[in-house]
């Protein structure tokens, strides 16, 4: 696959000077005029402007839970500006970049310019054969793979005002705001009614101009009676210094629909991840989520999911894998309003050298869902005893003919497993690993071979402890 | 067989000032803040305490963690007035039950010390009023029952809640268990009535070999709330939790069931499951759930399973061969919490409490079935009166 | 013993029937008169339990074709719940579990609600003691969960306690797992002892199993094989399948099957 290097980064756009007035409210750095800054560089409409200014008060005003979530005082609240500088966020040069990120890329496999590019030192690129084929594809059956901001600046933009934003309100959460106010880079996807796409789209071939996987936005619109399975992320590590991630996925569904969402998450494991993702599906509908989450230091994610119309269907398989200096709260969100809606739920976690793992769920069923059915099933897996695997499913049902089953277990691999591996050849550790990736199978055989293939790859250097 | 009752207090005469005990019932670990299910709130009587003395009880019993927690035990200890200390001498197993029963208005704080090798008999009742129904918001609107129990190892501890209360009465029932090496304590939990009911309990099984099972039925209906929190520290290796719950909500019923095993570090070789059935019959029903495992040790086993919604195809199906549409089965569920009331009840007050209660619910002649089918002994002259009618 | 009136009390009818996915029993007759014992064989698989699903009324089971009559009503439409009011009793190889329910409770309510057993419960009590005694049952179960934890021979009890309460007028007793349960077999025989000697109502037995039914007065002996009854009979049909087993029944089937090759309704 050869690459294409395209144009250098304008960072300029990040250059920007302190403001003046009204500073002591802004103490932390992030100030209306930087937005406005970062709005007029995108030449950005007058609505996404005053989003963007909308949302910055909110950030001012909202404050994170104390009763529950893992610890982000890690992260330089006072100095939230500088998150959002790409001077600060991305290594200056390779030499820059942390030993053992290169060491994973190593072991992955990965060339050595990708190598770059994902350590944010190299110029971006994107895969030139596939990525251009693709575009050809698409743009015969009328379906849109592009960047928001160039969305905005296209006959697509009413589409992007009409949904942006409208999903996953700026008040959901403190860095749901934050990203709201400073959002960057992300795709915008939108498929006509009546196309079925044979092949996922992928935003690894994607990695953006503007450097800004940090704060990027995600918008999906399909409509009726399509076919689109988008693939996020990768099993290599991305590494940032500025180590926040506060991104957004917003995606809309229409009827007699089929949508599957894939992501492997592997972000370095210095980074802060507050990811939200959200979907409203319409009816008679299909809506798969597959999600392996194996980097960062903290996470918090809930992949959510709004069953409006009725006789929809969500099916969400996951896994969570967190090993040394890992604090990852994951797990995911489902609201039933339609009637004859149902959600099946499967989700794993591993928790190694004194990784914390919490698994968080919640499945509303709304007055109006009539016979909806939700099955929600959680495993965890503890490898020592150092480590920490905790499951809090919350279910609130509010209609009578409404089923649900719930079912969590939490155990080791017992020793009568390990001994039956090892009397078959395996030394103890090969042994470990064949059960953790057969544990993770549900996960990876709903990826795409690949994608499969890198994260048994994946779980494998984890259980060697060759990542750090 | 006699009793051992034990003195309650009234919670306040004279002033009619309210305060609001808030967090009760709150679990280890929270969830999310917008479904409002990490905790719940009561407008209760402010006890009447200034300037007086009373007496505590033992100081390590402060220690024990209560299900309802602290700010509750506060105030039912406040409310209560004297506190009560009953200790059960080694090696011992009276079959005394220890009775404590707090009507409308009444709250009673208890220390029950179980010594080496004891069993122990507990009994906690939560009746309605006799006659006058209470007014809302007077001191007879409350009624609620701190109990700590420290159990020394090898004892055996038996805990019946019988809360039978009707819809002119709040309860709050808040217990605690601190248990030693081998010790092993099996509760049963009725929430039969009552306008909004909080029933928290905590068990730690500190001891090694130490084991706690819990079994709760409850039936709320018209526009009552039921809130409960079931906690269990599993601290000592080789412990063993199983908490099941199972009731009807029918009507426009609340109810908030938060269930947490902490499988905790040192905790080797230590099972815990929980399971929770729900029967919705009503329209306008609210279940929350929030079963959780907390886990901080390999060697360990923790489970939880919930089923929530209408009774299983199967077990319709074989009803439906004995005779039983899909309402009469539901009818039979219903009657089934307070017949296990009835047959479970371990002394007279608690079993009368449950037959009283059913007769509000089901009917006089259902709730006497069991009683007289059976051939337990009423105490209770109106009830035994009332069943000599019918045999006529 | 038997009953001989002009009509039968159950009569089915070409009846097919089967699951969603799966067709198991085909064009059936069947005529049971009141007071009667009749006996249904066959080998594994054959389809004898989902025969006496479907009379019941089972709802896993759909009917395809036919009809089924008992006490002079068309019952083919009707639900479990009313076919058991009407008369009918199944007893299951493997009772369900009922958590929560005690056995007292149920065996009350599924009683008071036939206008022919209601009585006091002081009356019920005895009549439960005396059932016991019959099945050699301690009265302690009736506080225990319904089926929760029993053990085999104690579901069996259960079981028999139930159709001896009811009184049904036809009871179709499932077998066919008993004859490896010897304690599961000796309770079935004193059930089915008492029913007799107490209700003289028709009997249904299905089994693949003889020892049971050594104790029998049997009226009528079927075989079913691949869900055709292929052979009707006198008691001593048994003894038969006793020394030489089931294999000239499934001869018989296949010849009829060869017989109707091609240009036959289903």
């Amino acid at each position: 696959m050869s690459k294409t290097q395209v144009a250098d980064i304008d960072r300029s756009i990040y250059d920007f000077t302190k403001s003046e007035a009204g500073y002591e409210r802004y103490a932390d750095g992030l100030t209306p005029d930087i937005v406005r800054a970062i709005s007029k560089k995108k030449d950005e409409p007058e609505w996404m402007l005053d989003k963007r200014l909308e949302a910055l008060e909110t950030y001012q005003r909202l404050v994170m839970p104390k009763n529950w979530g893992p610890d982000i005082s890690g992260l330089d609240m006072n100095h939230i500006s500088t998150y959002v500088s790409p001077k600060t966020k991305q290594a200056k040069n390779w030499d820059d970049v942390p030993e053992d990120i290169k060491d994973t890329f190593e072991r992955l496999g990965i060339p050595q310019a990708e190598r770059e590019s994902l350590a944010g030192v190299g110029a971006q690129y994107d895969s030139e054969i596939v990525y251009h084929n693709m575009r050809e594809e698409m743009a015969k059956q009328g379906v849109v793979y592009t960047t928001i901001e160039d969305a905005l600046h296209s006959d697509y933009e009413p589409i992007v005002k009409r949904y942006f934003g409208k999903l996953i309100p700026t008040d959901d959460h403190k860095f749901a705001a934050l990203h709201y106010a400073v959002w960057s880079g992300g795709s915008f996807v939108y498929v006509p009614a009546g196309v079925k796409l044979s092949y996922p789209l992928q935003s690894y071939f994607r990695l953006n101009a503007q450097g800004a996987g940090q704060f990027e936005h995600t918008l999906i619109v399909t409509e009726d009676d399509t076919d689109l399975h988008f693939i996020e992320g990768c099993s290599a590590p991305k590494y940032y210094a500025a180590n926040l991630h506060a991104g957004a996925v917003e995606i809309y569904v229409g009827n007699h629909a089929h949508m599957r969402y894939s992501t492997i998450e592997n972000w370095s494991k210095n980074m802060y991840n507050l990811n939200t993702k959200r979907v409203t599906v319409g009816d008679d509908s299909k809506m798969e989520w597959v999600s392996g989450s194996f980097g960062s230091h903290v996470s918090y994610l809930y992949p959510t999911s709004i069953m409006a119309g009725d006789r929809s269907s969500v099916e969400f398989t996951g896994i969570t894998f967190a090993g040394q200096n890992q604090d990852l709260d994951t797990g995911c969100k489902v609201v039933l309003q339609g009637s004859g809606t149902t959600a099946s739920v499967e989700t794993k976690s591993i928790s190694k050298d004194g990784g914390i793992n919490t698994f968080r769920s919640s499945v509303v069923i709304g007055k109006h869902a009539d016979n909806a059915r939700a099955t929600v099933s959680c495993q965890s897996l503890m490898l020592d005893d150092i480590s920490r695997s905790d499951t809090i499913p919350a279910m609130d049902v509010r209609n009578k003919s409404a089923q649900v089953g719930h079912e969590a277990t939490i155990g080791r691999i017992s020793d009568d497993t390990i001994l039956y591996l090892m009397s078959r050849g395996c030394t103890e550790e090969e042994a470990r690993t064949m059960v953790v990736n057969g544990f993770a199978n549900p996960v990876s055989k709903e990826l795409p071979l690949e994608y499969a293939v890198e994260m048994n790859n994946l779980i494998k250097l984890e259980m060697e402890g060759a990542i750090g | 067989m006699s009793e051992h009752k034990i003195k309650k207090g009234t919670i306040a005469t004279k002033t009619a000032s309210r305060s609001t005990i808030a967090h009760i019932n709150v679990p280890p670990s929270q969830t999310w803040n917008y479904l409002r299910v990490n905790d719940i709130s009561f407008d209760v009587p402010t006890p009447d305490a200034k300037g007086k003395v009373f007496a505590a009880v033992p100081r390590l019993f402060d220690a024990i963690e209560t299900g309802g927690g602290t700010p509750l035990a506060h105030w039912i200890a406040e409310a209560s007035g004297d506190g009560n200390y009953v200790e059960v001498p080694r090696f011992t197993s009276k079959g005394n039950p220890i009775v404590i029963e707090v009507g409308p208005g009444a709250a009673s704080n208890t220390a029950i010390m179980v010594r080496e090798g004891a069993t122990a008999n507990i009994v906690v009742v939560a009746t309605a009023h006799e006659q006058e129904i209470p007014e809302a918001s007077t001191p007879s609107d409350t009624s609620a029952a701190l109990t700590r129990i420290f159990v020394e190892k090898n004892a055996h501890v038996k805990l019946t809640e019988v809360v039978a209360t009707d819809e002119s009465t709040q309860h709050l029932e808040n217990v605690g268990i601190h248990v030693e090496d081998g010790a092993t304590v099996d509760v049963r939990q009725y929430a039969l009535g009552g306008s909004k009911v909080a029933y928290g309990i905590a068990v730690d099984l500190a001891g090694e070999r130490s084991r706690f099972n819990l079994v709760m039925r409850y039936h709320v209906s018209g526009t009552s709330t039921l809130d409960v929190n079931h906690l269990c520290r599993q601290q000592g290796p080789h412990t063993r939790a199983e908490i099941y719950a199972s009731g009807v909500l029918a009507d426009s019923a609340h109810k908030a069931l938060r269930e947490t095993i902490d499988l905790v570090h040192g905790g080797k070789d230590s099972k815990g499951n929980e399971a929770e059935t729900v029967l919705v019959t009503g329209d306008d029903v609210v279940n929350k759930t929030l079963p959780v495992i907390l886990c901080d040790e390999e060697d360990v086993q923790g489970n939880h399973g919930a089923t929530i919604g209408s009774i299983s195809q199967e077990q319709l199906d074989y009803l439906a061969t004995r005779g039983l549409s899909e309402q009469a089965a539901e009818s039979l569920f219903v009657r089934a919490i307070f017949d296990d009331a009835i047959i479970n009840a371990p002394e007279s007050l608690s079993r009368n409490a449950a037959v009283a209660r059913a007769s509000l619910v089901l009917g006089s002649d259902v709730s006497h079935d069991l009683v007289e089918g059976l051939g337990i002994e009423l105490t209770d002259e109106r009830s035994a009166h009332a069943a000599q009618e019918r045999e006529a | 013993m038997s009953d001989n009136t002009n009509k039968p009390l159950l009569s089915i009818r070409k009846l097919s029937a089967g699951t969603e996915s799966k067709p198991i029993l085909h064009d059936i007759d069947l005529d049971v008169f009141s007071g009667e014992t009749h006996v249904l064989m066959g080998p594994n698989g054959a389809g004898k339990s989902t025969l006496g699903h479907v009379i019941m009324g089972d709802p896993v089971y759909k009917i395809s074709h036919g009809s089924i009559c008992f006490d002079g009503a068309d019952i083919t439409a009707e639900a479990a719940d009313k076919r058991s009011l009407a008369g009918i009793f199944l007893s299951y190889q493997a009772p369900v579990e009922v958590p929560g329910v005690p056995l007292y409770s149920f065996l009350r309510t599924i009683t008071q609600m036939r206008p022919e057993l209601k009585t006091t419960a002081r009356k019920f009590r005895t009549r439960v003691g005396e059932i016991c005694e019959q099945l050699d049952m301690d009265q302690g179960f009736l506080t225990r969960e319904l089926n929760v934890g029993f053990s085999g021979g104690e579901k069996k009890k259960v079981e028999m306690l139930q159709l001896l309460l009811l009184q049904p007028k036809l009871a179709i007793l499932d077998e066919t797992d008993s004859g490896l349960d010897v304690d599961a077999l000796s309770v079935v025989s004193r059930g089915i002892e008492a029913y007799r000697k107490d209700c003289d109502g028709a009997l249904l037995m299905i089994t693949h199993n003889t020892r049971i039914l050594e104790r029998l007065d049997v009226d009528s002996t079927h075989v079913m094989v691949k869900g055709h009854l292929v052979a009707k009979g006198p008691a001593s049909m048994i003894d038969d399948i006793d020394k030489n087993g089931f294999g000239q029944f499934e001869a018989l089937l296949d010849k009829s099957e060869a017989a109707n090759q091609g240009g036959e309704d289903a």
